[in-house]
């Protein structure tokens, strides 16, 4: 039964339509740089009728530009390569490492679980640079520094607490009666966590590893840190591109774009599980 | 049907002690992890404690307290201070009033309403450091869309981001952007949640929508409301990447908050002892503030579980 | 040599204790029925016996095998749960397959013995059926199936006709005694409904607060009940109770009168007692004899008994059950007369409950 009258249900459409162009417009906007030329973004008034070309992407993906200065070389393919293999390492090693320990942690009772649940808890607020700042002395004294290795290790303090925390709740859902009956049919602890647990999980458990996924991905300061130019992920790749090619804007919107396409695909493709992840997150835990 | 009992003559014993170890072997690289985290922490309040600069390791000693002393002498710090405080003070208002605006409007299970807020959740996929590149790109002065939908309005040459009296303004934008959306998800879902029963009731009543929305929805929706700002207050005052990518929290100091400020102690001047000092204090605010978000969060989940 | 042995088993969670000293034995093929009310620890015995709960003390012998250190799928136990606990993401077949698989079952031994089984129980109909997609009945059903799969030589069984309608509860209590017979199992069975543990028990046991108040068979249950708490939690309508002292003579005060019911119960003369009478043990008579005067408040037909409201000129109410075949129920409002027989009269100790007496051998 619907009371609203006309003029409320078009004041709320239109104001559903200012809410949408603002938050949407900006990618709308980048991704019509990325096809344009310096030129065409140079003109002033701005205009949506141009002809779109592909040599930013192409520039891109090739890795030289071709300028009235000469050829520069971009390594910006190389920053796509290093978040890929950094996301998704960290958050395969995260959930290898995460999914028995929220297990371990939703079904016995032991203190050095709680303690640890604990900590991880108190300092999911703490802020990053309290940690990292030190970390980078001793990673210079571990000869980490730079390392694919010590990134994706760092990056478990990102994807390993989320995964608990999701995780951990969804095997608590879990009725044990179930867990026992697979038991007492005549099966190890070990097959009850692998054939029942974990498929019942399931869906917490891609939730928790999209989520995961993005956090790493979207990541900034973990990397501007710890990382040097040839290990650096596209967040801080883009930045550092901006400041070297300056003047060509049309590949740094390429460069964006292709930056967050990853990210955004996966929202959309995924998002039930997005949105179960992070309101569950922060409610359920 | 006698074959499947035979296989077990004498039941296989297995050690009680592994038994009971395997919680503690499951849960091994949380502690790594937690040990990870610690053994930094504690060598940052140690570092806190000391004169340290890398440049002059000779330098290196035991000053206590001096460090935090010594800021609150220091304009410089309470210029930190009180930007970050006006930063995510704005920054989770806005939002919140935002986003709640935006759940309301969506509240209905329509499949507009959902596809809406589905495209919605984008600019919250999109890293803080990209977006800030992004509006950095739109508000350029020269060729920016912003700037030139601005320029219409009267405002010619106008600096965002370069200018002091409108660099918060332009990073509170990309803040509001990228982050409100997650306030919007959370009342969503709590609107969502909410009993019928007391809506059916009002209706019933002829109850005004006003007093329905004031006293009825908002009181429901309160833990949901302080679930979401405590969340962003507690990350808005440690905003790094918008900030970083925008300015490096210039022009000047206008956008110097905690992490950006302890951010250029540690590597432009190299004081760690200082840099350290200055997380501590930011530390100790959070830890404040999340100790009141745990307990209510405590509460929620409760609430959730027993509900489920 | 008993098949399962319970020693001295205690467990308690954190300062709670469950269960206080239990001991119990079965033989193999025996039936015994757990019996008590709800929340008294009767599923948390079932969970030490299967293995999925370690008790705080005490020994647990299968075949005389201390099972202290013998995990849950090594006992050869099969089990039912009160909610079923079938597996959500696997099909009614998977479900009952599951400990034929886990004992490394060939195909089709585990298609025929799955079958054998679902036939038994008659669900062979829906075994392609998911959990969500079946009834009540059928899930219970398949979850006494899964228990039964590999013919385990023990079977517990946790209440499992509580979350059933009653009219398949019914059905099932008839069934339910052929079938476990059939397994040739020894079969721990939990429940709280009296009737059912009258009906499939070999033996009884009955928890209460932790402890075994009683073990024995139905009949020596009902007709010599240990306790105050066991008449009362087994016969329908509950037996009537009135706190007395006995007299010097061996009489009981009751409804103001003195009552002469058992010579032998000069023995407690003086004792502050309960005095116990089934209803079914009370003679209803018109006329006026030298019984106890009662009034018909009420007469309410019980299937195959009619159950009495008798009210004495004291004020006390007495409930009485004359079998509906009877020729001489009275009418209510009509003055009736009361006698007690011996066999259904019972003498508790005021403090303890513990029975001094329990009618006639």
């Amino acid at each position: 039964m619907d009371h609203t009258s006309t003029f409320e249900r078009i004041v709320r459409g239109i104001l559903i339509a200012l809410v949408m162009i603002f938050f949407l417009f900006p990618i709308f906007w980048i991704v019509l740089m990325s096809f344009q030329t310096n030129e065409t973004i140079l003109r002033i008034p701005p205009s949506m009728v141009f002809e779109p070309t592909l040599s930013n992407y192409s520039a891109l993906i090739t890795g030289t530009l071709k300028t009235t200065a000469g050829n520069l070389d971009i390594a910006f393919m190389r920053n796509l390569g290093n978040s890929v293999l950094l996301s998704t390492a960290s958050v395969a090693l995260a959930l290898i490492l995460g999914v028995p320990a929220a297990y371990a942690f939703a079904r016995f009772r032991f203190r050095l679980g709680e303690d640890i649940a604990f900590t991880l808890l108190s300092f999911r607020f703490a802020p990053p640079l309290l940690v990292l700042l030190p970390l980078t002395l001793y990673f210079k004294q571990l000869g980490l520094t730079n390392t694919y290795i010590g990134l994706i290790w760092v990056y478990q303090l990102i994807c390993l607490p989320l995964i608990l925390w999701i995780v951990r709740g969804y095997f608590e859902d879990i009725s044990p009666d179930i867990e026992h009956a697979y038991r007492i049919a005549g099966n190890s602890w070990w097959q009850t966590f692998r054939k029942i647990a974990v498929p019942l999980a399931m869906p917490g458990i891609a939730a928790a590893g999209l989520l995961a996924f993005i956090f790493a991905w979207n990541n900034f300061i973990f990397a501007l840190i710890l990382a040097s130019a040839d290990k650096q992920p596209v967040t801080v790749g883009a930045l550092a591109f901006v400041t070297a090619s300056g003047i060509q804007y049309g590949q740094i919107a390429a460069a964006i774009v292709l930056s967050i396409a990853p990210t955004l695909a996966l929202a959309l493709y995924a998002q039930r599980y997005l949105v179960e992840g992070l309101s569950l997150g922060a409610v359920k835990g | 049907m006698t074959a499947a009992a035979d296989h077990m003559t004498r039941p296989k014993t297995s050690s009680r002690f592994l038994r009971r170890a395997l919680p503690y072997l499951l849960s091994l690289p949380a502690l790594l992890v937690c040990i990870g985290i610690l053994i930094p922490f504690f060598t940052a309040v140690y570092y806190s404690l000391m004169r340290f600069r890398l440049n002059l390791p000779q330098l290196k000693g035991f000053i206590w307290f001096d460090n935090y002393i010594n800021f609150l002498s220091d304009a410089a710090f309470w210029n930190t201070v009180k930007i970050s405080l006006v930063y995510a003070g704005v920054t989770v208002g806005v939002e919140l009033l935002l986003g709640l605006g935006i759940a309301l409007l969506l509240q209905k299970p329509t499949r507009f309403n959902n596809l809406a807020s589905i495209l919605l959740l984008l600019p919250l996929m999109t890293a803080p450091a990209l977006a800030a590149l992004m509006w950095k790109l739109m508000t350029n002065p020269n060729f920016g869309i912003l700037s030139y939908f601005v320029s219409l309005l009267g405002f010619s040459n106008f600096k965002w981001a370069s200018d002091p009296s409108t660099a918060l303004l332009t990073v509170t934008l990309v803040d509001v952007w990228v982050y409100t959306p997650f306030i919007m998800i959370l009342l969503l879902a709590g609107l969502r949640s909410l009993p019928k029963a007391p809506f059916e009731a009002a209706a019933l009543d002829g109850v005004p929508r006003s007093f329905v929305f004031f006293r009825i929805t908002l009181p429901m929706l309160l833990p949901y409301i302080i679930t979401a700002s405590l969340f962003r207050l507690l990350d808005s005052i440690q905003q790094f990447d918008i900030i970083y990518s925008m300015t490096q929290g210039g022009p000047g100091d206008t956008l110097m908050v905690f992490q950006v400020q302890s951010y250029l102690e540690f590597f432009q001047y190299t004081n760690v002892g200082r840099s350290a000092a200055l997380l501590i204090i930011l530390w100790a605010i959070t830890f404040l503030l999340s100790n009141i978000f745990i307990k209510q969060w405590l509460k929620l989940r409760e609430r959730a579980h027993g509900g489920a | 040599m008993p098949h399962i042995e319970l020693a001295a088993v205690s467990k308690s969670f954190k300062t709670n204790k469950v269960l206080d000293d239990i001991s119990l034995s079965a033989d193999a093929g025996e039936i015994v029925v757990i019996f008590g009310p709800s929340g008294t620890g009767k599923t948390v015995l079932l969970r030490l016996i299967a293995g999925v709960e370690e008790p705080s003390s005490g020994e647990i012998r299968i075949d005389n095998q201390d099972m202290a250190d013998v995990a849950p799928e090594h006992r050869d136990v099969g089990m039912a749960f009160q909610n079923f606990a079938l597996f959500p993401h696997l099909n009614a077949f998977e479900n009952i397959a599951s400990p034929l698989r886990a004992r490394a079952q060939g195909e089709s031994q585990v298609k025929d013995g799955v079958a054998r089984v679902a036939k038994l129980l008659k669900i062979d109909h829906v075994l392609g059926h998911a959990p969500r997609e079946l009834s009540n009945g059928q899930k219970q059903r398949t979850a006494l199936a899964r228990a039964l799969a590999s013919s385990p030589k023990l079977l517990l069984l946790d209440d499992p006709l509580r979350n059933v309608d009653a009219k398949l509860r019914f059905e099932m209590r008839l069934e339910l005694p052929r079938l476990l017979r059939q397994a040739k199992s020894t079969v721990l069975y939990v429940t709280q409904d009296y009737k059912e543990a009258m009906a499939l028990a070999d033996r009884i046991a009955v928890l209460a607060h932790g402890k075994f108040v009683q073990v024995a068979t139905p009949q020596d249950i009902y007709r010599k009940p240990a306790t105050l708490s066991v008449a009362r939690l087994f016969g329908d309508p509950t037996i009537n109770l009135a706190e007395t002292t006995i007299g010097d003579d061996g009489t009981i005060a009751l409804a103001g009168e003195r009552l002469a019911v058992d010579p032998s119960y000069e023995a407690w003369a003086g004792r502050k007692v309960i005095f116990g009478v089934r209803p079914e043990a009370i003679t209803v008579r018109q006329g006026n004899g030298t019984g106890l005067k009662a009034q018909v408040m009420a007469v309410t037909p019980l299937n195959e008994r009619t159950v009495l409201l008798l009210q004495t000129a004291a004020g006390a109410e007495l409930l009485a059950s004359l079998p509906s075949s009877s020729t001489a129920i009275p009418k209510a409002e009509s003055g009736v007369e009361v006698t007690f027989s011996l066999n259904g009269a019972h003498l508790f100790d005021h403090e303890t409950g513990a029975a001094l007496t329990g009618g006639s051998a």
